[in-house]
C-alpha cells in the first residue's frame, strides 16, 4: 500500500521515532509503512492520520 | 513484579524468551544469578535449605520473566510476525513429533510385535491440542 506518511511526517518535522511514539508502535513498523511493505489495521491508519494532522485516512494511505 | 518489560527484548532469531536490551536488564540477570551463587557458598546453610531456596528462587525468576513477557508492549505488526513465527515453529515441532511416534511404533513392532508409544510425546501433542482449542474458544468469544 502506497502512503504519504514520510511526506507529512517531514512537513511536521517529526522523526520516524517521534511518529512511532505518538502512535505507540516501533520505529521498524513506521519504516515498513513508509516503504509500503506493511498494511496497517484501520485503527493504526486512523491514529497515524491523526498524528500527521490529516483529516481523512485516504489523504495518507492510497486505497 | 521486579523486572520491567522495557529492560528486555523478545528473542526472535535464537530460541524463545527474552534477552536484556538495557543495562537494567543485565543488572537484573546478574543480581538474580549472584544471589543464588552467594547463597550456595554460605557455609552455615544446609544443602537441603540451599536446594529448597534455589527451587523457590528459580520459580520466582520464571514467574517474573513470564510476567514481563505478558506485559511486553508489542505493536500489531510485531504481534503478526510473532504469531507466524510461533505457528511455523509449532508445525515443524509437530511434524517431528509425529515422525518420532511413527518411528518408535515401527521399531517396537519389529522388536516386540506390538506398537508402543512414548507417553510424553503423546502428552505434548494432546496438551497442544487443548491449548489450541482453548485459544480458539477464547478468540471466538472475544471478537
Amino acid at each position: 500500500m502506497k502512503t504519504r506518511i514520510s511526506e507529512f511526517r517531514k512537513e511536521l518535522g517529526l522523526t520516524q521515532e517521534d511518529l512511532a511514539q505518538k502512535v505507540d508502535v516501533t520505529r521498524q513498523t513506521i519504516i515498513s509503512l513508509e516503504q509500503g511493505k506493511y498494511n496497517p489495521s484501520l485503527k493504526l491508519a486512523h491514529d497515524i492520520t491523526k498524528a500527521l494532522k490529516q483529516k481523512q485516512i485516504e489523504d495518507v494511505f492510497e486505497l | 513484579m521486579i523486572a520491567q518489560p522495557q529492560w528486555f527484548a523478545r528473542r526472535k532469531y535464537l530460541g524463545w524468551g527474552l534477552y536484556p536490551k538495557t543495562w537494567q536488564g543485565w543488572v537484573y540477570i546478574a543480581v538474580m544469578i549472584a544471589l543464588l551463587v552467594i547463597m550456595s557458598f554460605v557455609p552455615t546453610v544446609s544443602a537441603q535449605t540451599v536446594q529448597t531456596v534455589t527451587l523457590i528462587w528459580v520459580g520466582l525468576c520464571i514467574v517474573d520473566i513470564a510476567d514481563v513477557m505478558v506485559r511486553m508492549n508489542k505493536d500489531e505488526r510485531e504481534k503478526i510476525h510473532e504469531a507466524f513465527a510461533e505457528r511455523n515453529a509449532l508445525w515443524v515441532m509437530l511434524a517431528v513429533l509425529v515422525v518420532a511416534i511413527g518411528y518408535q511404533a515401527s521399531q517396537s513392532i519389529v522388536k516386540t510385535g506390538a506398537p508402543t508409544f512414548d507417553p510424553f510425546i503423546i502428552a505434548a501433542i494432546f496438551a497442544g491440542l487443548i491449548a489450541k482449542a482453548i485459544t480458539n474458544i477464547y478468540l471466538d468469544r472475544k471478537d
